[in-house]
């Protein structure tokens, strides 16, 4: 009896392990995986040094893991049954009933060297600098977290960073805006970034500052364009248990309109580009939609005839803000550095703007390497 | 590349198993040779290089020690080799010798796995066949399949040459074997991705809080996942590594039988880590103890071996105290083991004793160690917390499946139901029990690919 169970349990096993490995031999190898929003894995080259050290096998390891039969249905199991196996963490993402979260808060690296970095920028420039630091979905919904990651983790960050940064940079708090606001939706559910409306209240008191009086609410008409977003926590954790995210897009009635909106990369390449792309909802990263997938630089010319420019420098956060700049500037330069391999200055002289708007999440600025481009 | 990784599994284990079995009988020890060969390169050339290093110096050693047996020219091979083993584990272990890897051309960063093991079993070969109790291996091949044999490289366990050549030298082989050996694989597999990872999980939340701010409640839970968890990656990796072996007709004995919520702690040293152990009462705890016969002295040197023991785990001052807390609880225990009341909450004060241990095992230093023990015993005013609930809520049931698992309760179920239904049922079923948990390890293996040594580095 014991014997031919065992015989069994071996003929079974072998059966399965061998379909497997079939599989993930000779199956068809994808380059992108949409559900992660993300290049797979290529098959790693061989290099001396590569199988010396055992990296390698290591990146053969992970080749294999990108490349296993069947991976995004496993995965989309796997968060699951994590999120039952221990407490509510899939992949560094907390699920909560409502919303996914990032866990990665408390192991961000200091920003005191960006803070340096911006500071110099802003040594050796004549106009305004204007500095917003947003925190992420983490940072307003805190309180959603285990308790042992509610420290109030991201608002220190953001007054460190602040304290960090010269006196005379004109500082705007985020941080408190969205803070309260928060039982609106601000925030998407499955994204670490600001939905439109957050973006919204946040401008209200940006554009006071750069010196406007902000557009009121019912001046816009505002359209649903997409309502089921999933956005970077869900790439990053599978977990498909909480509501698609809407996308809105806010349009200011009246005559104020985009006149041209066009992007540059490092070479000088020119490509057209839309405040709104809709192309991008049919992506695999629907946040794209707002000014495209992202680029170095990006020019908004407006009707709006009063001959003010603004310089942008942003990270993704900013490309969903634009939308809002438009009515009270004639043109506007987005300037994303995370895109820029080289220096900014390659790209833009910042000299020909008489303001400067910094906006970024507390996650870019965690990576100083993104800042050092500055100068 | 570990056991716990979808590369393996699904890659090296059936290509092993395949080439194993097409090898006529005569040459499968130098497929397995060439096959352990194989996995020793997949971790790095430089490891492979490293693992032929120790080959040669004590193959060498021993064959020299062999020609010259009886006479004083017989020291100095054995004294060249065991520098050489005693050398190689104090530059990988410690940190003092990082500066020196350029000199030797040691990729940084790198730690060669198992690498404690492997010097403890050439230490213990040498010092066998310098005494004679062994005689020296002939074939280079054999005894560098006893260096890098694959299915023990990484967790052990520490097998004597002369256990070890036996296993190889009887091997039975083939389907019925393979069947064995999966299961058990399997059941190491799933210890280490199921439970041992999540509890890691708990552990890492209960210490992102500073000692001075915990209460006892989460202290306690921190501890207990801490050392659940490292019972769980431990026995895995080596239930993984035994079962292995079984595919390849060899059957290694288990490192680890049942220790946890034993009544006392005697049984639960006997029953931890047990090859590893034996090596330390073989080659530290006995020849020392025979220069006296004081009770005393026999104590203190029973005490040394298990801080050396425990030295061996961590390379610092902590394991040391991990060690002589558990060998002192020990002699103390000896003295009131007949008093009756042990016998009702031995359990518990087994747990308590091995948990306050375990603390130093998880610290990085004694200072750390004594505020995290300061923390247990309720020294921060806090008895329960917030956080404590919430990790308790989220964390019970996985704490006591671990719990449940990890003692002998259900074996023991199995064995005195006898012939009945029940047994037949769960027999009948095995073959559909190991390949659900196979599924279930591979779907948690699926986003990352691999489950790697986290708690502990031997």
């Amino acid at each position: 009896m014991n014997e031919r169970v065992n015989k069994f349990t071996a003929v079974i096993m072998l059966g399965f392990i061998c379909i497997f490995s079939a599989a993930m031999l000779l199956g068809g190898k994808e380059s992108f995986s949409v559900d992660e929003n993300r290049e797979l894995t290529e098959m790693p080259e061989v290099s001396a040094s590569s199988l010396i050290n055992g990296s390698f096998t290591e990146q053969l390891s992970r080749y294999a893991a990108d490349h296993f039969p069947a991976r995004e249905k496993l995965i989309a199991i796997d968060s699951r049954i994590q999120a039952e196996l221990s407490e509510k963490i899939v992949n560094g993402v907390f699920v909560s009933g409502e919303r996914l979260l990032d866990t990665g808060a408390a192991d961000r690296p200091d920003t005191e060297k960006s803070a340096e970095a911006i500071n110099s920028f802003n040594d050796s420039y004549n106009g305004a600098v204007y500095f917003v630091c947003v925190p992420t979905s983490a940072g307003v919904y805190s309180e959603t977290l285990p308790p042992y990651m509610q420290k109030n983790t991201e608002s220190r960050q953001i007054s460190s960073l602040y304290s960090n940064l010269s006196a005379d940079i004109r500082k705007i708090d985020a941080y408190n805006i969205l803070k309260m606001l928060n039982d609106s939706y601000i925030f998407y559910r499955s994204d670490s970034k600001w939905t439109s409306y957050g973006a919204y209240c946040v401008y209200r008191t940006v554009i006071q500052k750069l010196g406007f009086s902000p557009t009121a609410y019912d001046k816009y008409t505002i359209d649903h364009v997409e309502n089921d977003f999933r956005g970077d926590l869900y790439h990053r954790s599978g977990y498909a248990g909480v509501k698609a995210d809407i996308m809105d897009i806010y349009r200011c009635k009246g005559d104020t309109n985009v006149i041209s909106c066009t992007g540059r990369d490092e070479r000088g390449n020119i490509y057209k580009r839309h405040l709104f792309d809709k192309a991008e909802l049919d992506s695999s990263y629907k946040y794209n939609m707002y000014l495209g997938k992202p680029l170095p630089l990006v020019k908004v010319k407006t009707n709006v005839n009063n001959q003010r420019k603004l310089l942008v420098i942003t990270d993704s956060f900013g490309s969903c803000f634009v939308q809002f700049l438009t009515q009270h500037y004639s043109e506007i330069t987005v300037v994303m550095p995370s895109e820029i391999k080289g220096s900014v200055r390659n790209m833009v002289d910042p000299g020909k703007f008489d303001q400067t708007l910094f906006l970024f999440g507390i996650d870019s600025m965690s990576d100083s390497s993104i800042f050092e481009k500055l100068n | 590349m570990v056991y716990s990784s979808l590369l393996f599994i699904y890659g090296f284990l059936p290509f092993s198993l395949l080439f194993y079995y097409i090898t006529p009988n005569r040459q499968r020890e130098k497929m397995l040779l060439l096959l352990s060969m194989l996995f020793c390169g997949a971790m790095g050339l430089c490891y492979l290089g490293l693992m032929l290093a120790y080959t040669v110096v004590n193959y060498t050693a021993c064959r020299m020690i062999g020609k010259n047996r009886g006479k004083p020219a017989a020291a100095v091979p054995f004294a060249a080799a065991m520098i050489f083993d005693l050398a190689a584990i104090l530059v990988f272990r410690t940190k003092y010798f990082i500066g020196s890897y350029s000199i030797i051309g040691w990729p940084e960063g790198i730690f060669p796995i198992g690498i404690s093991f492997v010097t403890l079993a050439m230490l213990g070969t040498l010092i066998d066949v310098y005494n004679g109790r062994i005689s020296e291996e002939k074939s280079i091949f054999r005894f560098a399949l006893y260096v890098m044999f694959f299915p023990k490289l990484i967790m052990g366990p520490v097998l004597r040459y002369r256990s070890f050549s036996k296993a190889l030298g009887s091997r039975r082989d083939g389907l019925n074997e393979i069947g064995i050996g999966i299961s058990i694989f399997v059941k190491g597999l799933s210890k280490k991705v199921i439970v041992a990872d999540n509890l890691y999980m708990l552990y890492k939340a209960v210490r992102s809080v500073d000692p001075a701010d915990m209460s006892a409640m989460t202290a306690w839970l921190g501890i207990a996942a801490f050392l659940l968890s490292l019972y769980f990656t431990m026995s895995g990796f080596s239930d993984m590594g035994v079962g292995l072996s079984h595919c390849f007709g060899m059957r290694l004995p288990q490192c680890f039988s049942y220790p946890l919520f034993r009544t006392k702690i005697r049984y639960f040293a006997a029953r931890w880590h047990m090859q590893a152990m034996h090596w330390f009462r073989h080659y530290i705890t006995k020849p020392l103890s025979s220069f006296s016969r004081s009770r005393i002295f026999r104590r203190c040197i029973y005490i040394l071996s298990w801080g050396a023991f425990g030295f061996w785990y961590s390379f610092d001052m902590n394991g040391i105290v991990w060690g002589i807390i558990l060998a002192a609880a020990i002699i103390v225990e000896n003295r009131f083991s007949k008093h009756r009341l042990l016998a009702v909450t031995g359990v518990i004060y087994t747990f308590i004793i091995t948990a306050f241990a375990a603390v130093f095992l998880a610290c990085d230093s004694i200072s750390d160690s004594l505020r995290y023990i300061f923390a247990m015993l309720g020294g921060n005013k806090m008895f329960a917390d917030s956080l404590g609930f919430y990790l308790f809520r989220y964390y019970v049931v996985i704490l006591l499946v671990a719990m449940y698992a990890s003692t002998d309760l259900f074996r023991n179920m199995l064995i005195r139901s006898g012939k009945t239904r029940f047994r037949t049922v769960i027999a009948a079923s095995a073959p559909l029990i190991v390949l659900t948990f196979a599924v279930l390890c591979t779907i948690l293996l699926s986003y990352s690919g691999s489950s790697g040594m986290i708690i502990m580095k031997l």
